[in-house]
């Protein structure tokens, strides 16, 4: 086979941090290569060159034998690279077919709509794409965004096409039509690298590339190992995957109820219904899982128990109290803890110091208050305690925030979360782009936290992890609950139905 | 990781190249270095700027400097013109901190003025001490509640700070200019009508220190300001939830403060110290209230507080530097026959180099080698 792109000692530092080290790699024509390997290992960074996104400082790259030096994105379009980002650019008000046209080196001054519609149904039906040109984006799901991105990138004749985790946003049935279509474009010669950290993708793929610190650990063909070996590969150790729980300990099947949501509508400042008349509950000691592709209606709930957003209808009571409606501080004075999916926007002061985000919340609590002012001594003292109790590792308790590791910073919040509550935790997506190590310890923290009787809710887009840990599954879906099912009878498949929409009758 | 990576070739035969990275932590030393280089550039641009106007460069420096700092009498007049400007520096610093964009110092520091006018008028007759506490304490409601009117307007209805100060900064200098030019507080004169008020009753004037013609309590109150600044934005709960605003309020609301009350106490504590620099101004320096004293002193105070990095103790630097430009700017123009427009322009020429220097100082030069 041909090799079509290619990486020679690729080296990009930024500052502090080398990003990718000497890295080398190639890309056949038509295969579908995996790049693999936890956050931060390089992945994006390499890529990111790959696509002229960034110039690396040390070697270079190859398009079909020649030198390629990419100034900008535009150069590597013009060289047939196309990428489609995690985060789609898309103009919402346009239709499909102008988001494709609009922009493009082929636009020029005057559009010809004629000629391009045409061109793009000659690309969809080569390719097995079905999606209605005239269709406004804003109306489209996730997963129809996506093949807008894609479509993007092959009207701009990209015989390398770049998807970074494509996945993510997608449901289980989505995400197979994505990879039967990445399947066909293969066999049609386009060379497609996957950047992904699901093992079950990364199985299928031609070649596998593992990244760790970033630098490549190897190439492999993903018939000769075992998803073991690659995971080894990635981390450098065997790592337990799998969370043991004693569900002997959860016997009294009547729990007290901790939290109870009723009827609970939200609509957006859009005027779209976000939540539909959810109702839950969940008991001391017990673990919901949260399930649904992102935007079902999550996050306004997450933000809803925690007091941020004020539901349109509906009640929350905690231990029997309503709550609804009260600011925030109330609810955090009766105990709920939240532990936000977007960390470091909605989590942490990135320039405050470990010991300042550890009192973030509670500045006027008498615990760091003297008098009038803040007890910087008590506070270091408590924040410090902290610091090794949950092993963060940094140079000290007055290294700003956003020095630390995605990983560090999140314990960070959970240390701060978990002490200052009481009743219930609230951890949306608390793994997300984190470590297996860490993935690790914070599932192990959150199982310690329920059996000293929290309620806990927990939303994670690993469904896997989901039915591990959770003693009950509820599914989303457009702001609605399409089901609350037990994760011991229920299969992935069957959550994955619940999520693109699916109502279920009966409930566990 | 978001860094800027600009990098520039300096020559395309060479091997190594020029690059310019972001520290991550940048070094006091360098960050001295970087204004020092500042301050050298304004003031050469400045002597420029003298050149094109003909005048004597090394004089015209020269008298600036003596007459800013050359003596004692020449450094209490500068404080004593400073002391507004570290004012309305620091009622900058408390806004920009939480990153509420206020250009309303220049508003309050009027409303400030009117309302110890206002106290002076009705707390007439009271003892000494009494007296002149109401009247500096009512100078600082009225600076607070013209400040907490634009955060309410803010929290309320959402109204953008900048163009509410902004448009409050015209509407009070017109009810000024009606009260004092025609209004209830015109002077009553004999032959003409200028624009001011009669003058302040001697028991309401602030006590001169130092047996200085110049400088008076008015300083201390700009003193003893710049370390409650200090107090309250490092060392109480209050200034800790001002700076968490000013860099991440999402997850600062998240955690239940309340950011619309937060926002209505930063304006008020910054309205409060303008007008402060109103009271001083009219009760310390002129002596009867008039727009033609108060002209400017908050939008000096804004670049006071820029250049003074948001720190308190570097608007108090800042502000006695400026102090002294305008203070020799008089000498400048008698002795060296400089026009005295000249030193708006200095000013806003030494406010470019500093903030060049303290983006600058953030990042370093490098040197690389590159193989390609």
């Amino acid at each position: 086979m041909t090799t079509i792109l290619k990486a020679v000692n690729l080296t990009k530092r930024f500052p502090g941090v080398i990003a990718n080290e000497d890295v080398n790699f190639e890309l056949s024509a038509g295969e579908v290569h995996c790049l693999f390997g936890e956050n931060g290992s390089g992945k994006s960074t390499l890529s990111s060159c790959l696509f002229g996104f960034y110039q690396p400082e040390g070697g270079h790259i190859e398009i079909e034998g020649e030198i390629a030096n990419f100034k900008s994105p535009r150069d590597a379009i013009k060289m047939g690279v196309g990428m489609v980002h995690q985060h789609f650019v898309l103009v919402s008000e346009f239709t499909v077919l102008e988001n494709i046209v609009v922009g493009t080196h082929e636009a020029g001054w005057r559009l010809d709509m004629f000629k391009a519609r045409s061109r793009v149904t000659e690309i969809c039906n080569e390719y097995r794409i079905n999606l209605d040109l005239d269709a406004y984006v804003r109306d489209l799901a996730v997963g129809q965004q996506q093949w807008v991105e894609i479509l993007k990138a092959l009207y701009l004749d990209a015989k390398v096409l770049i998807l970074d985790e494509p996945s993510a946003v997608l449901t289980p049935k989505e995400s197979e039509r994505l990879f039967r279509i990445i399947d066909h474009m293969r066999e049609l010669g386009l060379s497609i690298l996957l950047i992904s950290h699901k093992m079950i993708e990364v199985m299928k793929s031609d070649r596998v590339t593992v990244l760790r610190k970033g630098k490549v650990v190897g190439t492999v063909t993903p018939a000769d190992v075992t998803p073991q070996d690659l995971t080894r590969m990635m981390v450098g150790r065997d790592v337990e995957l799998r969370m043991v729980r004693d569900r002997a300990s959860n016997l009294s099947e009547t729990p007290e109820q901790v939290l109870l949501v009723e009827n609970v509508s939200y609509r957006d400042g859009r005027g779209k219904l976000a939540l539909d008349d959810v109702n839950l509950h969940i008991g001391k000691g017990e673990i919901l899982g949260l399930a649904g592709v992102s935007g079902s209606g999550q996050k306004e709930l997450f933000e809803i128990l925690a007091g941020v957003l004020i539901a349109d209808e509906g009640k929350v009571s905690l231990d029997g109290e309503q709550i609804q409606g009260l600011p925030s501080r109330q609810y955090m004075d009766r105990g709920v803890g939240m532990v936000p999916d977007d960390r470091f926007r909605e989590g942490l002061i990135p320039e405050f110091s470990i010991r300042e985000n550890m009192i973030l919340g509670w500045q006027r609590h008498d615990d760091y208050t003297s008098g009038m002012f803040l007890n910087h001594k008590q506070i270091g003292i408590i924040a410090d305690g902290l610091i090794d109790e949950f092993q963060i590792v940094a140079p000290s308790g007055a290294t700003p925030v956003n020095h630390l590791s995605g990983g560090n910073a999140q314990k960070v919040i959970l240390a701060r979360e978990f002490i200052h509550s009481s009743k219930l935790l609230l951890a949306n997506q608390p793994t997300r782009g984190l470590d297996l190590g860490v993935i690790e310890y914070v599932y192990k923290q959150i199982i310690a936290k329920r059996e000293e009787g929290y309620a806990v809710l927990l939303a994670s887009e690993e469904l896997e992890d989901l039915l591990n840990l959770s003693d009950r599954i509820v599914v989303m879906s457009g702001g609605r609950i399409t089901g609350i099912v037990d994760p011991q009878t229920t299969s992935i498949e069957d959550i994955g139905l619940l999520m693109a929409g699916s109502e279920k009758e009966t409930a566990a | 990781m978001t860094q800027v990576n600009s990098s520039v070739d300096t020559d395309a035969s060479s091997r190594s190249r020029i690059k310019i990275e972001r520290r991550v932590n940048p070094k006091a030393s360098w960050t001295f270095t970087m204004y020092l280089l500042a301050t050298v550039i304004g003031l050469g641009l400045t002597a420029l700027l003298l050149l094109t106007s003909g005048a004597d460069v090394i004089k015209a420096f020269t008298t600036l400097f003596n007459g800013a700092f050359g003596s004692q009498k020449a450094i209490l007049a500068t404080l004593a013109k400073s002391t507004p400007l570290i004012l309305t520096g620091l009622a900058t610093v408390v806004a920009f901190r939480a990153q509420v964009w206020s250009i309303g110092q220049e508003g309050q520091v009027y409303s400030g003025a009117m309302g110890a006018y206002f106290g002076c008028l009705i707390f007439a007759g009271l003892p000494a001490w009494l007296y002149i506490t109401l009247v500096v304490l009512s100078g600082m409601i009225g600076g607070a509640l013209l400040g907490g009117l634009a955060a309410y307007l803010k929290d309320r209805y959402d109204v953008n700070e900048v163009i509410s100060t902004v448009m409050m900064n015209y509407l009070i200098v017109f009810l000024l200019s009606y009260l004092i030019g025609g209004g209830p507080w015109t002077e009553i004169s004999t032959t003409v009508v200028y624009q001011q008020t009669g003058p302040v009753p001697s028991a309401s004037e602030l006590p001169h220190l130092l047996g200085s013609s110049k400088l008076h309590l008015g300083f201390v109150f700009a003193m003893v300001s710049a370390v409650i600044c200090y107090i309250l934005l490092e060392k109480t709960p209050l200034g800790y939830e001002i700076r968490a605003m000013g860099f991440n309020p999402i997850a600062l609301a998240y955690r239940g403060t309340n950011i619309g009350r937060t926002v209505v106490l930063v304006m008020a504590i910054s309205g409060a110290i303008a007008g402060l620099a109103g009271v001083s101004q009219i009760f310390g320096t002129s002596h009867r209230l008039t727009v033609d004293t108060l002209y400017g002193l908050g939008y000096t105070g804004i670049i006071i507080g820029m250049i003074g990095g948001l720190r308190p103790l570097g608007t108090v630097v800042a502000g006695i530097v400026f102090g002294g430009l305008a203070s020799g700017a008089l000498y400048m123009k008698l002795l060296a026959q400089v026009p005295a427009a000249l030193i708006p322009a200095m000013q806003g020429i030494l406010l470019l180099t500093f903030l060049c220097a303290g983006v600058a100082a953030r990042y370093k030069i490098v040197r690389v080698k590159s193989d390609g």
